[in-house]
């Protein structure tokens, strides 16, 4: 393939320079025609200027005069005839030759024979001759007698300048005759000439045109060539694109199974450590906690650098108080800064200009939690200085943070190395710290996408600054913003929610949760039964399962979207547990507003429900609801999940469910041993799926995240027995 | 007996052209030294014999112009004025297509008529202001207006030049 493309631009090559030959040829010859063509004009011109009385005609002309003058004086003489009118008419003859030889002398005729020296010289004689003797006829022109004697002597000057004339006469003529010649030869050598280059030229042409003919035709074969090079490239890239898409989506999902083991060993560890363990061994489970807290953090890193990668980062605004973000991006990182014996710092210049402004919290947090863990992993028993400002250059505002720390610092040539993927200062340092390297791209990448700068001042020993500055707008918070997503005291609207979810556990469990926040719930089995509701009845939230039998939530969200007379801002929320990349691209195409993960927790919910009031306010009913505090822990999963539905559905439903989701289990079990024995891949691969989103709901993390291992493998007979025991286990642990 | 009735018509018309016209349009007898005898088949102002005869006085008369110009013939600049040709033919009466021009060396040039009256053609008597001897190619000399119309400067209007005029036959 890359062969056949350089052998035609091989090929091109070759031809276009033996055409830029051929064309600097014919160049050359054209001018040579211009320099013939102005030789031929130049001598027109010159023929032009040359016109005069025929020089053949003056001189016969002059003989012939000479020889008439010279008749009539002999016959005058010979007949003795001496007349006055006789001497008259000689006169006049001889007033004729005299104009004859003043035409010889007063034009340029000398001028064509100017080099020749017996014309210079003959023409001198027979003016001699002729002037010679003038006084004499001027005599008889004035009636004065004239002697014979003198007009015999005039006779015999007269005989001679005719002889004279005569050989003027034949010179001239010989040498007109030559120059004619001369002059037809070099007519003849210019017009070969000209013919030699016109030949030459039409060969040029004719070559040009056959180098032309052929050049196109390699053109028009590379050009070919070149395509099909772009279609084998296009296959190529969009096999590559696949292969990427693979990966992230392998990556995506592996991580997700990390994660929720992981989740679970942290929350163990966090558990045992309340418990009175003995000396020995609390130092081993907090090094389990800490390492698990590590783990989890690259994870994550991954995870959001392969979202990165692969998408680009969209930057969500929104107006955001400032001192408060940073305030509690503070507080998350300050428990870590304690382990490792810094002290915080956090320097806000009081005077700001906007405190609150316009961009992403979520994103602005992440860069700055980014950099203060940055910070505090790298310094012992130092300070961090978290410090922001707000400045006005080029007429937009900007954000200044700055993240300062008394640590290890960078070398000058290191820094060159931060900011791009997978690069750590040196080897040492990941082996001495851990990390991905992942972390300071990442940054970079958002801090870019909101067209901002990152930077970084450092001295070895003394420690680091990272800063960086982002434009933002000056904004206000609306009144009902104004109270933060994590403040107890949320005053949430009374929404109509449609809840559309065929596992019968997570529509309780999703249900209890709504109800608990004083919202009006509807309930839907599937896509289809959504879709007709939505058509009778007005709400202000659909929450969407994705995974339904009769209709998915993609054709059930495209199906609202064009009911007529719908308020076309109604807010569709798909909830799925495969958060990846793909689903969320389906999810927006079809029509969805937001997405969320799946197990749905209560402050979410919330967190959902205050998002719609603002795009709702108007259809939503006044009867404000103020739901009471809660708090939630990671320290383990079903713990949190348990004390989350007790306290939306009360402990009597909570059991009441978890019975149910056992009994279910146990009928969904079997249905999978009877697919496994038929041999339906896509019925187990159902089951399995609503086993997991079951599980989930409940807090059944084990069992969920084992379902979703089997559906990505190959179910067997052994795997059902797995999964039945691990049922066993929870039922024995949770039910009892 | 031909040559009896051409006479008789001519006198004919020359006397009808005395009665109808009067004396101003006759062309009056020249009184100096004959320097041009125009001839024609009928002329309708000859003067002497059946032919217009005009001395240097009777031509500088007529309606004529001057014109510096170079011509093959001499050297530099040079100012010829005179009768326009025209103006001659016209005193004379005479009307033909062609006119043979006779110069006193008994050259012959064949001159179209239209030459005369398209072209500010003049019969040269003063070359720089000064009468031209037979020496100098005088007493006439028909020049073309070179200096009005480059064009005319080549050797079909250099043999229609004619010199040493002595007389202008016109034809039908």
């Amino acid at each position: 393939m890359k062969n056949r493309a350089r052998h035609s631009g091989d090929v091109i090559r070759k031809v276009s320079k033996l055409t830029a030959v051929l064309q600097l040829f014919s160049v050359g010859l054209l001018l040579g025609l211009a320099f013939l063509l102005a030789d031929i004009s130049n001598r027109y011109a010159t023929l032009q200027g040359g016109i005069r009385e025929n020089a053949l005609w003056s001189v016969y002309q002059l003989d012939r005069e000479t020889r008439r003058l010279h008749e009539l004086l002999h016959l005058s003489l010979a007949k003795n005839d001496l007349q006055l009118v006789t001497l008259k008419n000689i006169a006049t003859r001889y007033d004729i030759l005299y104009s004859r030889i003043s035409i010889l002398e007063k034009t340029n005729f000398e001028n064509q024979f100017a080099l020749d020296k017996a014309v210079d010289e003959k023409v001198a004689e027979i003016k001699q001759a002729v002037f010679g003797v003038v006084g004499t006829f001027d005599a008889i022109a004035a009636r004065k007698p004239v002697d014979e004697r003198i007009l015999t002597e005039i006779d015999a000057i007269l005989e001679k300048a005719a002889t004279k004339t005569e050989e003027l006469l034949l010179h001239t003529n010989n040498a007109i005759s030559v120059a004619r010649a001369e002059n037809r030869a070099e007519v003849l050598g210019m017009q070969i000439k000209t013919g030699l280059l016109i030949a030459l030229l039409v060969c040029c042409v004719l070559f040009l045109i056959i180098t032309l003919r052929r050049q196109l035709r390699s053109v028009k074969r590379a050009g070919l060539d070149l395509e099909d090079l772009t279609n084998k490239l296009v296959e190529s890239y969009q096999a590559a694109e696949a292969g990427n898409r693979a990966k992230s989506q392998f990556m995506a999902t592996i991580g997700h199974e990390i994660r929720t083991p992981l989740n679970a060993i942290l929350g163990t560890a966090e558990l045992l450590e309340l418990a009175p363990l003995p000396p020995e061994i609390l130092p081993g489970v907090q090094t389990i906690r800490r390492s698990g807290g590590a783990l989890l953090e690259i994870i994550n890193e991954i995870l959001d650098f392969a979202k990165i990668e692969h998408n680009r980062i969209e930057v969500d605004l929104r107006p955001v108080d400032i001192k408060s973000l940073v305030e509690s991006t503070l507080d998350m990182i300050r428990d870590r800064a304690l382990e490792h014996g810094n002290r915080i710092e956090l320097v806000v210049l009081d005077a700001f200009a906007a405190p609150v402004v316009e961009t992403d919290p979520t994103r602005l947090r992440q860069v700055m939690l980014n950099l203060l863990s940055n910070a505090v992993k790298f310094t012992k028993d130092g300070t961090v200085t978290l410090g922001v400002a707000e400045m006005v250059s080029a007429g937009t505002l900007r954000l200044r943070v700055e993240i300062r720390d008394t640590g290890i610092g960078i070398s000058q040539s290191s820094m060159d190395k931060l900011f791009r993927p997978f690069s750590q200062v040196d080897a040492s340092i990941s082996r001495e710290y851990g990390g991905t390297g992942l972390g300071l791209t990442i940054c970079k990448q958002i801090i870019d996408a909101m067209g901002g700068q990152i930077g970084v001042q450092s001295v070895v020993d003394e420690g680091s600054t990272f800063w960086f500055e982002i434009p933002v707008a000056k904004a206000s918070l609306p009144l009902e913003m104004e109270i933060k997503d994590n403040d107890a005291q949320l005053t949430l609207p009374r929404l109509k929610v449609l809840l559309i979810e065929d596992n019968l556990v997570n529509q309780q469990v999703a249900a209890g949760f709504l109800r608990h926040l004083g919202q009006h719930v509807s309930i839907a089995n599937d896509g289809l039964e959504g879709v007709q509701m939505a058509e009778t009845e007005d709400f202000n939230l659909v929450l969407m399962d994705m995974q339904m039998p009769r209709m998915d939530g993609i054709e059930a969200t495209r199906r609202m979207r064009v009911i007529p007379g719908k308020p076309a801002e109604l807010p569709i929320i798909a909830m799925t547990a495969n958060a990846s990349e793909d689903d969320r691209r389906l999810c927006v195409d079809a029509g969805m507003s937001d997405f969320q993960s799946k197990p749905v927790t209560m402050t979410q919910l919330r967190s959902i429900i205050a998002r719609t009031r603002k795009i709702t306010k108007e259809q939503a009913s006044s009867s404000d609801f103020t739901p009471e505090t809660v708090s939630t822990t990671d320290s383990d999963a079903f713990a949190a999940r348990r004390a989350e539905m007790v306290e939306a559905l009360g402990e009597d439903v909570f059991h009441e469910l978890l019975a149910s989701f056992f009994h279910d289990a146990a009928g969904v079990l079997a249905h999978l041993r009877g697919a496994l024995a038929e041999g339906d891949e896509e019925k187990s691969d159902h089951l399995l799926h609503t086993l997991k989103g079951a599980a989930a709901s409940v807090g059944l993390t084990e069992v969920a995240s084992k379902s979703q291992e089997f559906r990505t493998s190959v179910l067997t007979a052994g795997r059902i027995q797995d999964l039945e025991r691990i049922v066993k286990d929870n039922q024995k642990r949770y039910a009892a | 007996m031909r040559l009896s009735i051409f006479s008789m018509r001519s006198c004919v018309i020359a006397m009808s052209l005395l009665l109808s016209v009067g004396g101003a349009s006759a062309l009056e007898k020249p009184t100096g030294d004959v320097i041009l005898t125009i001839t024609a088949a009928h002329l309708e102002h000859p003067n002497i014999d059946g032919t217009a005869q005009f001395d240097l006085n009777m031509l500088e008369e007529l309606s004529g112009r001057s014109g510096e110009m170079e011509t093959p013939w001499t050297q530099g600049r040079v100012k010829f004025s005179g009768p326009l040709l025209r103006a001659v033919l016209e005193a004379a009466g005479a009307h033909g297509s062609t006119m043979k021009v006779k110069a006193i060396n008994d050259y012959i040039a064949d001159v179209p008529i239209d030459d005369a009256l398209d072209l500010d053609t003049i019969l040269a008597t003063r070359m720089n202001g000064e009468p031209m001897s037979v020496r100098e190619k005088g007493p006439l000399f028909l020049i073309y207006p070179f200096d009005k119309d480059p064009g005319l400067y080549n050797e079909k209007y250099f043999s229609r030049s004619v010199w040493q005029i002595k007389a202008i036959e016109v034809t039908p």
